[in-house]
């Protein structure tokens, strides 16, 4: 391998043709800082009075947005989906106009150039764009080359780019991966290649659409450690559209929450969470925008509302210590007297009659030497609603596929109502079991909606009458009946979502598998899936099974979980037993929920009290309001 | 989590990761062409004999990787062998098989013409495993001096073929959990077809714009050229492998131009 410094263009006037400056290319640059080009003014982004609707569409996207971010802000972007953010984001180099036409009115400016007159390009050096799906934004197979990209695009000397690509990898904690291959990465791995790529022009502006919502919770601590210190050490602006509040809002400056097309609120992180406001969904639906508020604030809020003391912005806790002192504030250091907490109040014991689900001594591998799943046992009973935890590659996906016998499990270790799995036939099993994949697009096999969910009765020959009567009452459960004509594909993604259930509830299965419904989601869609699963459990009895790493998700639906590492079966309990072991969740790659984490707190400070651990903030919230003494 | 594929690269150290794209292109391209120009089965043997030893001992290629890559062709080949065998005519009786003459012409032209295609195949495996379709790419640029725009689709081809192979199979599976059974018939693979190619299309389309936004946010396509920081370079062992290969091509048509091939071959007939 030899450095090749290859014959750049002199003609950068071919680029500078329209526009009004051009960051400087000099090699001669010093390298002090990882934002180093500066215009003279401070504004980053400057919107005025900006509209924006699709090529084609008539509705606007966007309407009359006016913002200003300046130079070393930290935004967070909140709104339900289709509300106008990723478009606000497009918007912040140029895609659009440029590569995603449309009707854009006003000005927008970004760090000091009109993006109409100025082409994509000449914001590589000041904008850095980091999107939601690692594996689509990545273009090269190894790290050093990704990182290097964005440079050899801009023609510098090949000196100069290897020692901004160490510096940008140095500062993302990957220093010594340049020769790795981004295959063998794991998705927090990922998404620093991603950002060293962007890093290493040194932007003034970091853009992030999402880019967590793949990860799980160890790889979304990494992203989020290292853009609180690219803001913080670096100076760097960053503007995020994120949905896990959890952890992010003790580290942005400000908070913009967008409903359809337009910013309804901007301010700090403490006024903004310290109001319940609602936006609108995709489907016109109302939905409060506490759905993406952190859990120290929802739990600062419940308290506030139980105890009659509404909260101010100024004293709103933002993560768990202030969460922890604040109610402190409102609790007496008296003992209290009343009745245990009622800890049961929304869980029920786990078990419900006799198992209809065995799993005996699993084991599996597609080679011999390396076992995916050894000696995993456990069984289903009915009506349960279970998560099945563990990191990125512990195997749950792949046990989750043997008990539908997508991959062909041995014999006698998988029994379904007392029939051998391995005997069954997918098509067979598909009656009693249903899997909802992640992306609901995998699962369509028919052009309307009506047919889509009649497909499972027609493949197994049922009566027109019958069919006509169940594919009717399942669409009513969903809220698609409306739709019954329309192709699958011209559904939002919550609807489409609620589809693939519907494909898989006509059948009335006993077991509903749920691969990540939260990867890729919003938390309100979400919430809405459980919902559903928590009205057909009622109905039906139907079991739910959901793989997944939202720890928030488990604490609130979870009866049961189950984890998974290495392939073996480490835990099969009450999720609040394992939230309490430490060991445990840094295994399976867990995080506590915050709530767990105040209870927890609280109950050591008040050891004689009644405060007990818990995973659910009106629990918590009940007990304190039912301590005695309480002042504030 | 499912099995890789054995026809990728995969990064090494052997004598031939170490051989810069092109050379190892000339190579196969050399193989391909001996292996085209000889129908008398002693020169394939050697010619297979030579890939397997590079396979084996040059690439560092396992006994399991090539069984493994090539068995499938293996197969098709000595079916290939049997069939034509039993089927072409000649006029030296070898041996009977039950009772049915093998003639030695049809046998050795058999032999031949199923190496001919096993080594062809096989030296495919040894260049694709050897070679990073990016420096192949790069290569293409500062050695061939293609465009890199077309140098760059033709690298991001071959980089999203796994990640499509991948789709499939999930597609596969979550239709199989509605019961989808697999088609036997013509019509029934077009239609099962339709079925994938929507799901399919409707991804490879985001990903696709996804990638666009991701490359023109780095100014690619922003200039006529572009860095290259590192640009694989002929070493002296590239230029020795390409040497040899020219002289072995160029003695070989030259043997069977001036007819000596065919004096040895009848001398050993």
């Amino acid at each position: 391998m030899a450095l090749v410094a290859a014959d750049c263009p002199a003609d950068t006037a071919a680029l500078r043709s329209t526009e009004a400056t051009m960051a400087p290319t000099s090699a001669t640059q010093d390298g002090m800082a990882l934002t180093d080009a500066r215009s003279a003014s401070d504004l980053a982004i400057d919107f005025r009075n900006v509209s924006y609707a699709y090529e084609g569409e008539q509705e606007e996207v966007l309407s009359n947005v006016s913002l200003t971010v300046r130079d070393g802000e930290f935004v967070l972007i909140l709104g339900p989906s289709g509300c106008g953010k990723s478009t606000l984001l497009q918007l912040l180099n140029g895609t659009i106009p440029h590569t995603l036409k449309g009707r854009l009115e006003g000005e927008v400016s970004v760090c000091g150039k009109p993006i109409l007159s100025t082409r994509i390009a000449s914001f590589a050096t000041e904008v850095g764009m980091v999107f939601q799906d690692p594996d689509a934004q990545i273009i090269n197979t190894r790290v050093r080359d990704e990182v290097c990209f964005g440079l050899e695009n801009l023609c510098r000397p090949a000196p100069e780019i290897l020692e901004r690509q160490r510096e940008a990898l140095d500062f993302v904690g990957l220093g010594g991966f340049g020769d790795r291959s981004i295959f063998d990465l794991s998705g927090g791995q990922k998404q620093r290649v991603s950002i060293a790529a962007v890093l290493a022009t040194r932007p003034r502006l970091l853009v992030l659409d999402e880019p967590t919502a793949n990860l799980d919770p160890a790889g979304m601590a990494e992203i989020f450690a290292v853009l609180e210190r690219l803001n913080r050490d670096a100076g760097t602006t960053i503007v995020m559209v994120e949905h896990r509040v959890d952890e992010l809002a003790d580290r942005v400056s400000r908070v913009l929450m967008m409903d359809r097309g337009s910013i309804v609120f901007d301010g700090t992180p403490r006024e903004a969470f310290s109001q319940r406001r609602a936006a609108h969904s995709e489907e016109n639906a109302t939905i409060p925008t506490s759905a993406w508020f952190p859990q120290a604030c929802e739990f600062a809020l419940a308290l506030g509302d139980r105890l009659g003391m509404p909260v101010d912005a100024s004293g709103m806790p933002l993560n768990v210590d202030q969460a922890v002192a604040f109610a402190d504030r409102c609790i007496a250091t008296a003992v209290a007297t009343m009745a245990p907490p009622a800890a049961e109040l929304t869980y029920s014991s786990a078990t419900d009659g006799p198992a209809f689900l065995r799993v005996s001594q699993l084991g599996f591998g597609y080679e011999k030497d390396r076992p995916i799943l050894s000696g995993i046992s456990f069984n289903l009973g009915r009506g349960e609603m279970i998560a099945l935890c563990g990191r990125n590659g512990s195997g749950k996906t792949t046990l989750a596929r043997l008990l539908m016998h997508i991959n062909t499990p041995p014999r006698g270790t998988i029994w379904l109502e007392g029939k051998d799995v391995a005997d069954l036939s997918a098509r067979e099993i598909s009656s009693e079991i249903g899997y909802v994949f992640q992306n609901p697009d995998h699962q369509f096999v028919t052009d309307h909606v009506w047919d889509e969910v009649a497909y499972g009765l027609n493949v197994r020959n049922y009566a027109d009458n019958a069919i006509e009567e169940r594919v009717g009452e399942v669409l009513d459960i969903v809220d698609l009946k409306r739709y019954r004509d329309r192709s699958p594909f011209s559904l939002s993604l919550g609807e489409r979502r609620r589809l693939s259930v519907a494909t898989m509830l006509v059948l009335e299965p006993h077991l509903l598998v749920l691969d990540e419904p939260t990867i890729g989601q919003d938390h309100e869609r979400a919430q809405q899936l459980m919902g559903l699963m928590a009205r057909l459990r009622e109905r039906y009895r139907t079991t739910i099974l959901m793989i997944t790493h939202d720890v928030r998700l488990i604490a609130e639906w979870a009866a049961r979980a189950l984890v998974i590492s290495g392939g073996r079966l480490l835990f099969d309990g009450s999720p609040e037993a394992m939230f309490a072991d430490e060991r445990l969740i840094a295994e399976a790659g867990l995080l506590t929920p915050p709530v767990y984490e105040i209870s927890k707190a609280l109950a050591a400070k008040h050891p004689g009290s009644l405060l007990q651990p818990t995973l659910s903030v009106p629990v918590l919230v009940d007990s304190i309001g039912r301590m005695e003494g309480r002042i504030a | 989590m499912s099995r890789s594929t054995a026809f990728q690269f995969r990064s090494g150290n052997s004598f031939f990761h170490r051989l810069d794209p092109l050379t190892k292109f000339a190579w196969l391209l050399a193989i391909s062409l001996l292996a085209f120009g000889a129908y008398i089965a002693w020169v394939q043997i050697l010619i297979t004999i030579a890939v397997l030893f590079t396979a084996f001992m040059l690439a560092r290629l396992s006994l399991r990787v090539v069984f493994r890559s090539t068995w499938l062709f293996g197969v098709a080949c000595l079916s290939f062998l049997v069939i034509q065998t039993l089927t072409l005519p000649g006029s030296h009786v070898a041996f009977h098989l039950l009772g049915h003459p093998i003639y030695a012409e049809s046998a050795d032209y058999a032999l031949a013409s199923a190496l001919r295609i096993y080594t062809i195949i096989l030296s495919s495996l040894v260049f694709v495993r050897t070679t990073d379709p990016r420096e192949l790419a790069i290569a293409l640029v500062t050695q061939m001096k293609v465009p890199y725009r077309i140098a760059y689709a033709f690298f991001i081809a071959l980089r999203i073929i796994p990640t499509i192979e991948e789709e499939i199979k999930t597609i596969h599976a979550a239709q199989a959990v509605r019961g989808v059974v697999r088609e036997r018939s013509v019509a029934g693979r077009i239609g099962e077809t339709k079925r994938y190619a929507m799901p399919l299309l409707v991804g490879s389309l985001r990903k696709a714009s996804m990638m666009v936004m991701s490359m023109e946010a780095r100014a690619f396509g922003a200039y006529p050229q572009r860095t290259f920081v590192e640009a694989p370079h002929m070493s002296a062992s590239g230029v020795a492998v390409c040497a040899v290969m020219l002289v072995l091509v160029f003695a070989w048509y030259a043997a069977l131009g001036f007819g000596y091939v065919h004096t040895f071959y009848v001398l050993s007939a």
